[in-house]
C-alpha cells in the first residue's frame, strides 16, 4: 500500500453511505458488509507495508508539505485500523443475526462511523483530527437515538451535550496552539519547543478534551451511564471505536509533539491508576451485565494509559498490546451479551439465572472472556498484564510501588465483579423458575418454552475470542509490532521526516 | 484591544451557566454561546489586529490577514449547525423538559 492509496480508506466507507443511504435495504447491507472488509484489508496491507517503510504519508492535492492536509500511517496507525476493522466487522455480523442492521439508515450510520475512526486514526493534522472526531460522533448521535431501550432518548442528551461541550473545549485548544505554534500539522509541532510554557498550555487543553472523550477518572462518569443505554450491539461497536481513537490520540500528542513531557509523569501515573481501580470495583453496584461491563472498559483505559505513564518502549508496547487485548475481549463479551439479550430480551441479573447448565457454549466463551478481562492465563489478558507489570518494574521508588499495586488491586476488584456476574447469571436456579422476568418498568412476560440462543449469534462473539486466544498461544508476532509502533512514538525524527518532504 | 478576549469571556461565562441549566433548550443556546467563544479564540490565534482580507491581488501580502484560522472557523460553525440540529429534535422527541413523562415512541416500554 502507498501513500496516495491513504485517503481511500476514508472515501471508500463514505461512499459506500452515502450509496447505502439510495440503495434498497438488502443492497446496503452488502456495502456495510463490503465497505469495512476493504478497509481491514487496506490496514493489513498497511501493516505489511510498514515492515519495509516505517511511516507513509500522503499530502492531499500534492500541495506543499506543512500546509496540505496530510493523512500519515506508521505501524501504530495501520494495526489501531486493522484490529478496530475486525471488531466492527464482528459487530456488523452481529447486527445482521439480529437484525438490528434492517432499521432504516442503520448501514449508512456505521459506515460512516467507520470513515470517521479511520480518518481520525490517519490524520498528521490536529484540525483534522477535530473534523474527523465530529464525523464518527454525528452518525453515533443517530445510532444512540435509534437502539437501546427507550432510556436512550434521556441518555441521547447527556452523550450529545457532553461530546459537543468537550469538541467545544478541544477547538479551543486547537485555536491555542495555532495561535502559538503558528501551525496545526502534528509533525509541525513536534520541532516546537516543548518546554515553552504557552505551548503547554496550549496542548494540555487538546489533552484535556482528549482525556474527557476517553472517559479517564475523575471524567468518567459519562461512559458508565450513556453506553448501557444503547443495544448491546452499538455498544461492542462503540466500545471499540470511541474512547479507543481518543486514546489513540492521546498516545499520538503526548509522545509526538510533548515528547512524553515527564515534568508531569507523575500527576498521569496517579490518575491512571485511580482509573484502573475506580474502573475495577465499580462494576460490583451495578445489576446489568452491561453496566457492569461498561466499569470494566473504564479500566481499560487506565491500563492502556498506564503504558504512558511509565514512558519506555517497553511500556508504551505493552499499553499497546492491551489496547489490542482490551478491544477484542470486550468485544467479545458485549456481543455475547447482545445473544443472550436477542434470545431473552433482558440483560439485567434479575432475570437471568443457570444459564451453566441451559448455554454451554455461551458459558465456555464467556467463562474465557471474563478470564482474559481478569488477567488469566489461556487469553490476551494474561501477557498484557505481565507485560504491563514489567514495563512497570523498570520505575523506580514509589511509582513503581503505586503503578504495582494498583494493577493488583484493581484486578481483584475485576475479579470480584466478574464473579458476581457469574454467579448471577450463570448459576442459579434454572431460569423457569425465577420468580420474575425482566422486572423493571413493564409487565413482566415469561419468554416461550425451549428458548435458546441461536449457535450463530455466537459465532462473532466466538471469533473475537478465538483472536483473544490466539494473541496468548502466539503472542510474538503481534508483540513485535507493538515494539516497532512504540519505537516509532519514541523516535519522531522518522515521522517528522516522512511528513516533511515530498 | 479588549474587546475580543472580553467579548470570548462573556460568551463563555453565557454558555457554561445556560449549560447548568436543567431545560435542554437552554443547553442548546448555552453550547451555542460556547461554540461562538470557541470561534472567536480561533480568529483571535491568527488575527491580532486590522488586517487586510486575505485575497490575492488585493494590498500588500503582508498586510493580509491569516486565511487559516477562518477556514477553522467555518468547519466549526456547519459542525455546530448540525449539531444545533440534532439537538432541537432530540429536545422535542425526549422527556418533557419539566415533567418526567415516559417518551412516546410507538414501542412498549418494557425492559
Amino acid at each position: 500500500m502507498t501513500g496516495p492509496a491513504l485517503p481511500l480508506l476514508v472515501v471508500v466507507p463514505l461512499l459506500a453511505a452515502a450509496l447505502g443511504v439510495m440503495l434498497p435495504g438488502r443492497l446496503s447491507r452488502m456495502l456495510l458488509v463490503v465497505g469495512p472488509l476493504l478497509t481491514t484489508a487496506g490496514g493489513a496491507a498497511l501493516v505489511m507495508a510498514h515492515s519495509e517503510t516505517p511511516v507513509i504519508a500522503h499530502h492531499v492535492g500534492g500541495f506543499v508539505p506543512g500546509i496540505a492536509i496530510a493523512f500519515v500511517s506508521d505501524t501504530f496507525t495501520a494495526v489501531m485500523i486493522t484490529v478496530t476493522g475486525i471488531t466492527t466487522l464482528a459487530c456488523i455480523a452481529v447486527a445482521m443475526l439480529t437484525g438490528e442492521a434492517r432499521l432504516r439508515f442503520f448501514p449508512s450510520l456505521v459506515l460512516m462511523l467507520s470513515a470517521g475512526v479511520n480518518g481520525a486514526l490517519l490524520t498528521g493534522d490536529l484540525f483534522n483530527l477535530f473534523v474527523f472526531i465530529e464525523v464518527m460522533l454525528l452518525p453515533s448521535y443517530a445510532l444512540i437515538a435509534m437502539t437501546g431501550t427507550w432510556r436512550r432518548l434521556g441518555i441521547g442528551r447527556l452523550f450529545v451535550v457532553l461530546n459537543l461541550a468537550t469538541s467545544t473545549i478541544f477547538l479551543i485548544g486547537v485555536g491555542l496552539v495555532y495561535g502559538v505554534a503558528g501551525s496545526v500539522n502534528i509533525a509541525v509541532l513536534s520541532e516546537m519547543d516543548a518546554e515553552d510554557p504557552r505551548f503547554l498550555l496550549a496542548v494540555s487543553v487538546v489533552l484535556l478534551a482528549l482525556t474527557v472523550k476517553a472517559g479517564v477518572v475523575p471524567v468518567h462518569g459519562w461512559l458508565p451511564r450513556s453506553y448501557p443505554a444503547t443495544s448491546a450491539t452499538v455498544m461492542a461497536l462503540f466500545s471499540a471505536l470511541h474512547t479507543k481513537v481518543a486514546i489513540y490520540a492521546i498516545y499520538r500528542i503526548h509522545q509526538v509533539v510533548l515528547d512524553g513531557a515527564p515534568a508531569w509523569i507523575t500527576l498521569v501515573l496517579i490518575l491512571v491508576t485511580v482509573t484502573m481501580v475506580v474502573g475495577g470495583y465499580g462494576s460490583l453496584g451495578e445489576k446489568m451485565i452491561r453496566r457492569s461491563l461498561s466499569w470494566q472498559m473504564v479500566a481499560g483505559v487506565g491500563y492502556i494509559l498506564a503504558g504512558l505513564g511509565i514512558g519506555t518502549q517497553l511500556g508504551l508496547a505493552a499499553g499497546f498490546f492491551y489496547m489490542i487485548h482490551h478491544i477484542l475481549v470486550m468485544g467479545s463479551l458485549l456481543l455475547a451479551s447482545a445473544a443472550i439479550e436477542h434470545a431473552y430480551r433482558t440483560n439485567q441479573f434479575v432475570g437471568l439465572s443457570g444459564l451453566m447448565r441451559r448455554e454451554p457454549v455461551l458459558a465456555v466463551l464467556a467463562a474465557l472472556g471474563m478470564g482474559s478481562l481478569i488477567g488469566f492465563p489461556p487469553s490476551s489478558g494474561f501477557f498484557g498484564k505481565v507485560g504491563l507489570v514489567r514495563a512497570a518494574a523498570e520505575l523506580d521508588g514509589l511509582q513503581l510501588w503505586l503503578v504495582l499495586t494498583a494493577i493488583l488491586v484493581a484486578s481483584i476488584g475485576t475479579l470480584l465483579a466478574m464473579v458476581k456476574m457469574w454467579s448471577e447469571v450463570f448459576w442459579g436456579p434454572p431460569i423457569e423458575e425465577l420468580p420474575c422476568y425482566g422486572r423493571g418498568r413493564g409487565v413482566p412476560v415469561p419468554f416461550p418454552h425451549g428458548t435458546r440462543i441461536r449457535r450463530r449469534t455466537l459465532l462473532p462473539s466466538a471469533a473475537l475470542l478465538g483472536a483473544s486466544l490466539l494473541l496468548f498461544f502466539v503472542p510474538g508476532p503481534v508483540w513485535e509490532l507493538c515494539l516497532q509502533a512504540a519505537s516509532g512514538l519514541l523516535d519522531v525524527s522518522g515521522y517528522a521526516e516522512a511528513v516533511m518532504s515530498r | 484591544m479588549s474587546v475580543l478576549p472580553l467579548t470570548v469571556a462573556v460568551l463563555v461565562t453565557g454558555g457554561v451557566y445556560l449549560m447548568c441549566q436543567p431545560s435542554l433548550i437552554r443547553i442548546i443556546f448555552g453550547i451555542t454561546l460556547l461554540s461562538h467563544g470557541a470561534n472567536l479564540i480561533l480568529l483571535a490565534a491568527g488575527v491580532t489586529a486590522w488586517r487586510g482580507e486575505p485575497l490575492t491581488g488585493r494590498g500588500d501580502p503582508a498586510d493580509a490577514a491569516d486565511p487559516l484560522p477562518m477556514a477553522f472557523v467555518l468547519t466549526a460553525i456547519v459542525i455546530t449547525l448540525a449539531v444545533t440540529v440534532f439537538m432541537l429534535a432530540l429536545a422535542r422527541i425526549g422527556h418533557d423538559d419539566d415533567t418526567h413523562h415516559m417518551p412516546d415512541t410507538g414501542e412498549d416500554h418494557r425492559a
